[in-house]
């Protein structure tokens, strides 16, 4: 039995490559979303695909292909589900609950009963297939290659999620991608407040509290082959859960030009005509960063493109009423850093934040809007958005919390109402947006929704071993 | 006039016929479908009544074989005093008092039951909370939602001000909010300040602090090797403790899910047993008196050790100490109360909740614990119960909002420098 690696660093080889990296290199990427018909078949198409799949060991060049799996996707594989029960009560149970829906703000238009994909009505997700290469052409062999050898092996495609390649920004306009966190030993090094534990996204390494974390260990006979590493815990079993994560997927839509419109109204001068200036600007408040990406706590009163990629910023010191970068903004709710309880501005408040962190690896769908009928009162209305993706190893206290504890809340830092004015579900008390400003602040009401949600799961992402051990399930 | 009346508590704890208990759980979930206008208390009468609930706490076996009663537990937090709370309680209720308590032991049988007997009834079986925990002492009901809509007309009002108001200069939209408010005959009540504790009540709380602290200082001597021995036999206790990994069962956990994150507030309760022997429970009673005796003098204002979302919580020992039941009223969800539990106050939970039978091991009573995330989760979602009727009056408002509004209607008030008007208006 190998040594028992103490940090994933020390196991690269069989982490899932999009753990460490978001292939911004390869600009086009598809999704492939199977569900599973025939479970001997689909086994060894998975024998094959544990193969395939691109290790966190090297960075790929040309393209790279990652698999995940839902809970009703390790069933369906013949995962014994006193195993399956293992696993986090969120991935068990799946996305699209009850419970969840409230959690989440799956509501209206975006409850999952609507869904494309993912919903009660539409055909079960059993696996994710997530191809990126570095153009159209080589995706396009890629998809039909994979598309191919899954029908061939009794895994039905549901549906093909293709994405768009806007050169970093997303569709409302913004640089995406800035800001992530740093995982402690492992990729890219950071300053220590935007460092968290490799185990806060890997299973099976200690996170933030210094603890494992739950994740499914078997008993060792389970796995007679010995494919799997041992439990690091010491307990003797073969941990499942190893080197994967937790993969968070949604579909979400954008409405560009209800974004830009609602600006734009708020906005216009006395007279009635627009003012992009002041456009930019409160589109800028919302998100929290000015298009070029440049953090507002920086540079408050223009954009400024030499900061595009800054992100060594707090809040508390020098922005604690948000008059910079406000208090209700999307980054500064996606990550408040220094600025909560228990005492905002110290470590131990970035400490407390840094247990609800997540590593974000979406990618863009549908057209770029045109700009030139941006603002007019009607115009396409063409489906388009965000394939929100992000990976941690504890969903309720990660992506679950930071959607609704901090995303969808009113409350959100002592707030009296307003969701987040850029992603916000606009439950009660959503649709106001509050910008603070001397010498009193202002507001802008019955703010819509401008982001729905189209599809969803939670999928596990597992380590390359666990990939063989769940592909010889029936041997 | 607002005047002060100070807060209570009340818990009314009474054993449920066993033949009955599941007409009472149907009842009970009558009301919950129509908390505010349902026949048998119809809350939203209630004119005193901050928060409210009943549950029913289901029969069990002590550690030692005997068999403990099902209670019907009804809790409240209201202003002024405890038996102007059961009286407004017995009131609004009418004849659904009798339809609800006929399912326990003990009630009237000639029904309708007297105002009387009513009373006297609920009287008898009043349990006092060993810890009362109140966000902030002395603010009425009326207070806290008078104040909300004062807020709402001035932000509406500044909205409605446009550039020139938001254009002044600090002071000039003070005072425009001012002159706003005094000429609004349903506002200007709020320019009066809110009453202040009256001197005797000030006088009692402090010698209800002071005592004990000196008390405390002169038997030092004493305490010291008591205490030595005590640490010593708990850390034995703590090694010896078993403290299971559980993972709550799912139709638990779905039934509990199901009553949660329908407004901004969220509601609590969880119950167990306390550890078996004399130790633990002398312990609990202990530490509970002490963590009563924090949150009356110290934790007072809104702010419980970096904990800003709990509007009013208590703890109850039941059945001489052998069980004990925690109740709170918050904002946010379970899972952020949780990890607000781990991350601010891991070591008050600890210092209580180990005395529970089951709880993650602890070291020295305030570390470990609850830092094992995955464990205390776990502990906590299987020891919690639904509340099966539960009345809040102001749904809508956080604790800190409250604290803000009432920050805000203060500054409506008074001299105020600059600096000060500028902090006054980053409130709103
Ligand atoms: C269509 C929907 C969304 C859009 C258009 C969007 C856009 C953006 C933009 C422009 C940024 C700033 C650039 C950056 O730091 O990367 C950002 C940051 C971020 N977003 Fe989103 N976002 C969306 C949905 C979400 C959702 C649903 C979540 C989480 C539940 C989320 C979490 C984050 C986080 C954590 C950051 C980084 C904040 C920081 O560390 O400062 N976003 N987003």
């Amino acid at each position: 039995m190998a040594a028992v690696a103490v940090t994933p660093a020390q196991d690269l080889a069989d982490l899932q490559g999009l753990l460490v990296r978001g292939y911004g290199n390869l600009t086009s990427a598809c999704f492939l979303l199977l569900e599973i018909d025939e479970p001997d078949a689909a086994r060894a198409w998975l024998a094959l695909t544990a193969d395939l799949a691109t290790a966190a060991d090297s960075r790929p060049t040309a393209s790279s292909l990652n698999v995940a799996f839902t809970s009703s996707g390790l069933r369906a594989l013949g995962l014994d589900s006193t195993v399956i029960e293992m696993f986090s009560n969120e991935f068990v149970e799946g996305i699209a609950t009850p419970f969840r829906q409230r959690l989440l703000g799956d509501t209206g238009e975006s409850a999952p009963a609507s869904w494309a994909w993912g919903g009660p009505n539409g055909a079960p997700i059993h696996v994710a297939v997530m191809l990126y290469a570095v153009d159209e052409g080589a995706l396009a062999t890629l998809r039909d290659a994979e598309t191919r050898r899954a029908a061939a092996h009794g895994l039905r495609t549901v549906s093909i999620l293709d994405t768009v390649d806007l050169g970093g920004s997303e569709h409302f306009g913004f640089s995406d991608g800035v800001s992530q966190p740093a995982m402690a030993g492992l990729g890219r090094p950071d300053r220590s407040a935007n460092t968290v534990a490799a185990g806060e996204f890997v299973l099976g390494y200690p996170n933030q509290y210094g603890l494992l974390g739950e994740r499914p260990v078997l008993p060792r006979s389970a796995d007679p082959m010995e494919i799997l590493s041992l439990d690091v815990a010491g307990s003797g079993g073969a941990d499942l859960g190893r080197n994967g994560s937790y993969l968070v997927f949604r579909q979400l839509s954008q409405d560009v030009r209800g974004f830009w419109r609602t600006v734009d109204h708020a906005t216009r001068r006395p007279d009635g005509t627009s003012d992009p200036v002041r456009r930019t600007m409160l589109a800028s408040k919302m998100v929290g960063r000015w298009p070029s990406g440049a953090s507002l706590v920086v540079t408050p009163e223009n954009d400024d493109p030499s900061y595009a990629k800054f992100n060594d910023f707090l809040y508390q010191d020098v922005d604690r009423d948000g008059l910079r970068c406000p208090v209700g903004s999307h980054i500064r709710r996606a990550n408040p850093r220094d600025s909560l309880d228990p005492s905002p501005g110290s470590s131990r408040s970035l400490e407390v934040t840094n247990h609800h962190r997540i590593l974000r690896r979406g990618r863009e769908y549908g057209h770029r809007v045109d700009v030139k009928t941006l603002f007019d009162e009607v115009g396409e209305d063409e489906e388009r958005g965000l394939h929100f993706v992000c990976l941690n190893a504890n969903i309720a206290r990660q992506f679950e919390f930071l959607q609704k504890t901090w995303i969808n809340s009113p409350k959100f830092d002592g707030l009296h109402e307003g969701d987040d004015p850029v992603v916000g579900p606009r439950q009660a008390l959503g649709d106001t947006f509050t910008v603070p400003a001397s010498p009193v602040r202002t507001r802008v009401r019955g703010m819509p929704r401008f982001v729905a949600v189209r599809g969803g799961a939670y999928f596990f992402l597992p380590g390359r071993r666990a990939l063989r051990y769940l592909a010889s399930l029936g041997d | 006039m607002e005047r002060w009346r100070g807060q209570s508590e009340i818990t009314i704890v009474t054993p449920v016929k066993p033949e009955a208990m599941s007409a009472l759980g149907e009842l009970l979930g009558a009301m919950a479908r129509d908390v505010l206008g349902n026949d048998v208390l119809p809350f939203g009468r209630l004119t005193n009544t901050h928060f409210a609930r009943f549950f029913l706490l289901d029969s069990a076996q002590a550690h030692d074989g005997i068999q403990l009663p099902a209670y019907l537990i009804s809790m409240s937090d209201i202003d002024g005093r405890p038996e102007e709370g059961l009286a407004e309680l017995v009131d609004v209720g009418g004849n659904g008092i009798d339809h609800l308590y006929s399912h326990c032991i003990g009630y009237p049988t000639a029904l309708p039951a007297s105002r009387q007997a009513r009373l006297e009834y609920l009287r008898a079986h009043i349990v006092r909370a060993d810890v009362n925990y109140v966000n902030t002492i002395g603010r009425t009901v009326q207070q806290i939602r008078g104040e909300a809509e004062v807020r709402e007309a001035i932000e509406d009002f500044l909205d409605r001000g446009g550039p020139e108001l938001v254009g002044g200069n600090p002071s000039a939209v003070r005072a425009a909010i001012r002159e706003f408010v005094t000429s609004d005959g349903r506002l200007n009540w709020a320019l009066t300040p809110a009453p202040a504790p009256p001197l005797a009540y000030r006088v009692r709380e402090l010698v209800h602090f002071v005592v004990p602290v000196i008390l405390g200082l002169l038997l030092l001597p004493v305490l010291v090797p008591v205490l030595l021995v005590w640490l010593v036999v708990l850390r034995l206790h703590e090694i010896r403790d078993p403290s299971p990994l559980v993972k709550p069962d799912r139709a638990h956990l779905d039934q509990l899910r199901a009553l949660e994150d329908y407004t901004v507030q969220n509601q609590f309760i969880a119950a167990g047993f306390l550890k078996s022997g004399w130790f633990r429970r002398v312990t609990a009673v202990v530490i509970l008196w002490l963590v009563g005796f924090g949150a009356r003098h110290l934790f007072n204002n809104g702010n419980l050790a970096g904990v800003k979302t709990i509007h009013f919580a208590r703890w109850i020992l039941l059945d001489g100490a052998v069980r004990s039941v925690f109740v709170s009223n918050y904002d946010g969800s379970t899972e952020s109360y949780m990890d607000d539990f781990i991350d601010k106050v891991a070591w008050a939970l600890n210092a209580v909740f180990s005395n529970g039978a089951g709880y993650p091991a602890t070291r020295w009573l305030l570390f470990g614990g609850a830092r094992d995330e995955q464990a205390f989760k776990g502990f906590l979602r299987t020891h919690q119960l639904p509340t099966q009727v539960w009345y809040a009056a102001y749904d809508q408002l956080s604790a800190l909002n409250i604290v803000d509004n009432a920050k805000i209607r203060a500054g409506l008030n008074g001299d105020m420098t600059e600096l000060e008007t500028q902090k006054w208006l980053r409130l709103l």
